[in-house]
């Protein structure tokens, strides 16, 4: 699954600019150090963190897409800095436990 | 072991603080990692220690899965993404260059003060680069982690840690302190 076919599925909102690309697998965590530690390249990384410093934690691990869940409102600053490093960052009302019940719905494995 | 195209992996994690100190009286600061969060203030020699920042952060080495070569990185003291506050700064310069070829620059910094002098080797840093290329599809993107050095004036460099420090969601967003 791509991360476009997956804004449409799970009803996503994309903040940032960014280029499609395949999905693979999840990570949930608000912390940036276990991000570097676990992260893997293409997981969606699921957080309620929204500053900036996202954006380079996420560019490290070359994750597809940061998705911010629970609707909290992303800084400007940290959507141009995921725009210009094309990082997707994706937003959902949708409190972490749900969006994650509705990914593993959707297929979206850790594999 | 010679001749082999190490594959790199990250082991010993161990989670925690890296603690920033500053001296009350000369100013020095120093930086270390510790598995606690601490306050302290103290004396030692003619310095009072105190602690200026607690970041949550995390020490690693690295271990080839092939050959099993271990290379420890205890003297990294973090990160650093830069957010090109200067541009005659050389770190710049090289992002311009390379960001064409969609490399992004990671600073390493070294712990503080020994960093000044005994910067981390280049050769761990490109044992670092490899890590996190290996890591990544690396014709989509790549990584290349070159030393604090490069930075024209760490005093003023406003470079993003990857450290978990200031992302309270309802603090206000604040430009990171500088370093010294």
């Amino acid at each position: 699954m791509t991360t476009q076919e997956l804004i449409e599925k799970a009803g996503l909102i994309a903040l940032s600019r960014f280029e499609p690309r395949e999905v693979n697998g999840v990570f949930v965590s608000d912390m940036l150090s276990d991000v570097m530690a676990g992260a893997k390249s293409g997981n969606l990384w699921v957080t309620v963190q929204t500053h900036k410093s996202i954006v380079p934690a996420a560019n490290l691990v070359d994750v597809s897409a940061v998705i911010i869940t629970s609707g909290k409102k992303v800084p400007q600053e940290t959507v141009d800095l995921a725009s210009k490093h094309g990082i997707a960052i994706l937003s959902t009302d949708l409190p972490a436990f749900e969006l994650i019940g509705k990914l593993y719905g959707l297929g979206v494995a850790t594999k | 072991m010679a001749g082999c195209e190490h594959l790199w992996e990250m082991t010993n994690v161990r989670f925690g603080f890296i603690v920033f100190e500053r001296c009350a009286h000369c100013a020095s600061v120093r930086t270390y990692f510790s598995s606690q969060d601490t306050w302290d203030q103290y004396r030692e020699g003619a310095c009072t220690w105190g602690i200026t920042e607690n970041v949550q952060s995390l020490m690693f080495d690295l271990q080839c899965t092939r050959c099993g070569r271990l290379e420890s990185f205890s003297e990294l003291m973090g990160l650093l993404a830069c957010t090109e506050c200067m541009q005659e700064c050389e770190v710049v310069r090289l992002q311009e260059e390379l960001r064409a070829d969609r490399t992004w620059i990671v600073v390493a910094f070294g712990h503080l003060p020994e960093a000044k002098t005994r910067p981390i080797p280049e050769q761990k840093l490109a044992i670092l680069s490899d890590h996190f290329n290996q890591r990544r599809d690396t014709a989509r993107s790549k990584v290349k982690v070159v030393s604090m050095h490069l930075i024209k004036d760490i005093s003023v460099c406003t470079g993003e840690f990857v450290h978990d420090v200031g992302m309270l969601s309802l603090e206000p967003v604040v430009a990171r302190k500088y370093l010294l």
